[in-house]
């Protein structure tokens, strides 16, 4: 704390970083500005909000006061001549996180618009840097950097989960292409391509990583996954750490080399194609021996060359296409995805803006991660939602992880109604394979029957609904209607996992969730949410008790839950499947 | 034709302005070496794209309207600041025409012309300033040293129409002023952005050619 003429220990820290660590491209952006406003419509939150706060060079200019007051020659002499002035006490510098985190997905659409090129997304990520080194940063960011440090990715998954999900996945693999030699090879010496993952994909949303096996099955490619470096997701770039930057790129391509692998592809995932292929060797000073491609080009390539062949009937509804900031204006990769969707759908349509000019999805620069700003996220988010309304499309394909769970948030917010898959999904439907040789139910004995499932959820339509599917597939259901029913259920049927809804009169699901696993006793029982709400995603990223098992979105896509609770499950039920024995090593 | 003027006139239209260039020049030199004394941040991973094709793109998009997002939603602005900037470069050369060739600029068709577009880039001037006071979000940016800077270029317009016609002592007393004062002023006020343009739109084209962003793709235009 400062007040009067004193400096606070972490402003002065923030301010003396500022002074002594800026990059040319960095002071030019700072300098360069005119605050013509030719930047103001680019950006959705003053599209969304028309706050004229809320402009890039409003917001820029929080970060900017610094470089006049204390770096432009006229400015130190007269600073309120120019805009200039300092941070002061804990209370500025919180200001200034509220801006840098909670009002700038660091898109870098307004750079593209200004006719200078001021970048944006630079100003913003040096701020972060200062003010994440002082300890200033959205908590969510800070959890999750801890498990990058920690344990090596981004959701604190153990290398015992990892392996046992892979292995599990590969069951499923085997059963959807009918051929019990596929693999999901794991630190395979030699393989042509080394693949790494989004976390999410391991803990969440396995859709993608199954999709993206099949592809390779298909493509009959020589491919692994490691068994450490796996994570390709990176939140030095969101959170301004450098250093952290350098330490997950470096675990990825440690692990390449020592595989000797032929090249390395990214899934898809915007921020961590643009991060490992792009911004960490930076970081890391590491000039690479292998190259690096986003699954995109990998896909493109299998259809170019033969390797795959596409039916577009299987995907008939008409798909749209949401270009990721971080793949189309930082890494350039915007007709991949045309080129597979073009071919795996029949009814391809245009967002307008696309490519390089498209909408943030309003979940970059770790948005998803910043449960402070949720509300503020789905306010701005009103102009995606109008983009993508009139599409008029009924599905939208992305390529980025971030992207799904942004705009899944906007979807059920503004009530569109449509679902948000990856690109590698909608190519893996539109696979042209022999019929299965073996049926999927005799490779794989599903782990669900005879297992009992408690159903808490205050709508009961919501609670038939889910009973009846699960009774269909042979689990034994008991439900609650609240959340004292639902605890007191919890402790007296034994359930072997509870499927609980967030929104709730009364005590919320988040409590409920608080409560069982602060419980010595049914903290064990795994706990998949099933809501129509945001909040969950502070339970995914606050973790101030470890974070739920698995969600799924109202509405449900009964595919999707059965899934979610096979691999809950499955996975969980597993022995004997340790650190050495993962798939197919 | 141009009026004879006295030796103080002579001198601010001559060594006063060799005197203020000089130090603007100065000025630029340091400021120039202090940006290049900044690091300049490099990519390790291969290109993706052409970079001298991009630089190149890059610095070609002031002449390209239809290529920035911006430029091509607010064509007046492009234009308003077209005809604002033609204009400081033709007054730019005016004050180094008028001191030692100044038969050139006296032709009636000759001062008519450069009234115009004196008077063009007022109007942009003027134009610009109410969009700055006058819209909250324009306003919400604005430091001193931008309605300053528009205010002294609008007057250096006016200035400038007056003594096109070198007809009148005190016009040119005004002008050639107020371009001493500009001289010494600019390079340390934002209108110096003009320095820092050449150097960020090759990083900008080098950046994001290098990324295979640049040159944009076609991409479906709209409002």
């Amino acid at each position: 704390m400062a007040s009067g003429n004193t400096q606070s220990p972490s402003a002065r820290a923030v301010v003396e970083g500022f002074k002594n660590g800026l990059s040319r491209q960095t002071v030019l952006s700072l300098g360069a500005c005119v605050h013509c406003g030719m930047c103001n419509d680019s950006c959705h939150y003053y599209l969304a909000t028309g706050d004229p706060q809320m402009t890039p060079a409003a917001k820029t200019d929080k970060v900017r006061k610094l470089y006049k007051r204390h770096v432009d020659w006229l400015g130190r002499v007269a600073p309120a001549w120019v805009g200039g002035a300092t941070l002061r006490t804990d209370e500025d510098l919180q200001a200034l996180q509220d801006v840098v985190y909670g009002s700038c997905t660091m898109c870098r659409r307004c750079t593209l618009s200004c006719p200078f090129g001021v970048d944006t997304a630079l100003i913003m990520r040096t701020a972060r840097g200062l003010l994440t080194a002082q300890g200033f940063a959205p908590e969510g960011v800070k959890v999750v950097s801890k498990d990058q440090w920690e344990i090596g990715n981004q959701m604190g998954v153990s290398k015992e989960d990892y392996l046992e999900t892979l292995d599990w996945l590969q069951d499923e693999l085997r059963g959807d292409v009918g051929d019990p030699e596929a693999m999901i090879p794991i630190d395979k010496e030699g393989a042509h391509v080394l693949f790494l993952v989004n976390p999410r994909e391991i803990k969440y949303a396995p859709m993608s990583l199954l999709a993206a096996a099949k592809i390779f099955y298909a493509a009959g490619e020589d491919w692994t996954m490691p068994s450490v470096g796996w994570d390709n997701t990176n939140f030095g770039l969101f959170s301004g750490d450098n250093k952290l930057g350098a330490h997950m790129g470096k675990l990825a391509y440690d692990q390449a080399r020592k595989l000797g692998i032929g090249k390395v592809v990214i899934s898809e995932c915007g921020h961590g194609f643009r991060a490992t292929k792009w911004e960490a060797p930076n970081w890391a000073k590491e000039d690479l021996p292998f190259p690096m491609e986003s699954f995109l080009e990998t896909m493109v390539e299998y259809v170019n060359t033969g390797r795959l062949t596409l039916d577009p009937t299987a995907n008939p509804r008409p798909v749209t296409y949401h270009d990721p900031c971080n793949l189309a204006r930082s890494a350039g990769i915007t007709e991949e995805p045309r080129f597979l969707l073009k071919r795996s759908c029949l009814d391809f349509r245009e967002m307008t803006p696309n490519r390089q000019e498209n909408f943030c999805c309003t979940g970059g620069g770790g948005a998803m991660s910043m449960s402070e700003y949720a509300q503020r996220r789905l306010q701005v988010a009103r102009v995606k939602a109008d983009q993508i309304r009139a599409t008029g499309a009924e599905s939208v394909a992305t390529a980025c992880h971030n992207c799904i769970d942004g705009l899944s948030d906007l979807i059920k917010h503004y009530e569109l109604k449509v679902p948000v898959r990856n690109v590698c999904e909608y190519v893996a439907d539109a696979l042209v394979l022999p019929a299965p040789a073996i049926a999927r139910d005799a490779l794989i004995p599903t782990g669900l029957r005879g297992k009992r499932v408690l159903v808490i959820d205050d709508d009961p339509d919501t609670v038939v609904y889910l009973t009846t599917l699960f009774e269909d597939q042979g689990l034994d259901t008991v439900s609650a209607h609240n959340a004292a029913e639902g605890m007191t259920a919890a402790r007296t049927a034994q359930p072997d996992l509870i499927t609980l809804d967030i929104s709730m009169p009364g005590r919320s699901g988040a409590d409920v969730f608080a409560k069982l696993r602060s419980d010595e006793v049914l903290a064990r029982i795994p706990v998949v949410i099933v809501t129509g709400a945001i909040d969950f995603r502070e339970l995914m990223y606050r973790r101030n008790v470890p974070p739920p098992d698995g969600y799924v979105a109202k509405p449900i896509d009964p595919e999707l839950l059965l899934m979610t609770l096979r691999k809950v499950l499955e996975v969980r039920h597993r022995e004997g499947v340790g650190s050495g024995e993962g798939a197919a090593v | 034709m141009p009026i004879e003027v006295s030796r103080f006139t002579e001198v601010l239209m001559d060594q006063a302005q060799l005197v203020a260039l000089a130090i603007m020049a100065a000025v630029y030199l340091l400021k120039i070496r202090w940006i290049l004394n900044h690091a300049a941040a490099s990519e390790r991973t291969p290109a993706r794209g052409d970079h001298g094709k991009a630089i190149r793109y890059s610095y070609a998009t002031l002449a390209m309207p239809w290529e920035l997002p911006s430029t091509r939603r607010h064509w007046f602005h492009y234009l308003e600041f077209a005809f604002f900037h033609i204009a400081v470069a033709v007054a730019i050369l005016v004050t180094f025409v008028m001191p030692y060739w100044p038969r050139l600029l006296s032709g009636r068709d000759m001062v008519d012309l450069l009234q115009i577009v004196f008077a063009v880039g007022l109007l942009a001037a003027a134009s610009r300033l109410t969009r700055r006071i006058g819209t909250p979000a324009m306003r919400a940016v604005s430091s001193p040293d931008d309605y300053f800077s528009l205010l002294m270029l609008g007057t250096w317009f006016a200035a400038a129409i007056l003594a096109a016609p070198q007809a009148s002592e005190p016009a040119l007393i005004a002008f050639f002023g107020l371009t001493a004062f500009f001289l010494v002023y600019v390079p340390f006020s934002k209108i110096s952005h003009y320095i820092y343009w050449p150097f960020i739109r090759y990083y900008t084209g080098k950046h994001f050619g290098h990324r295979g962003v640049y040159p944009a793709k076609s991409v479906p235009r709209h409002a």
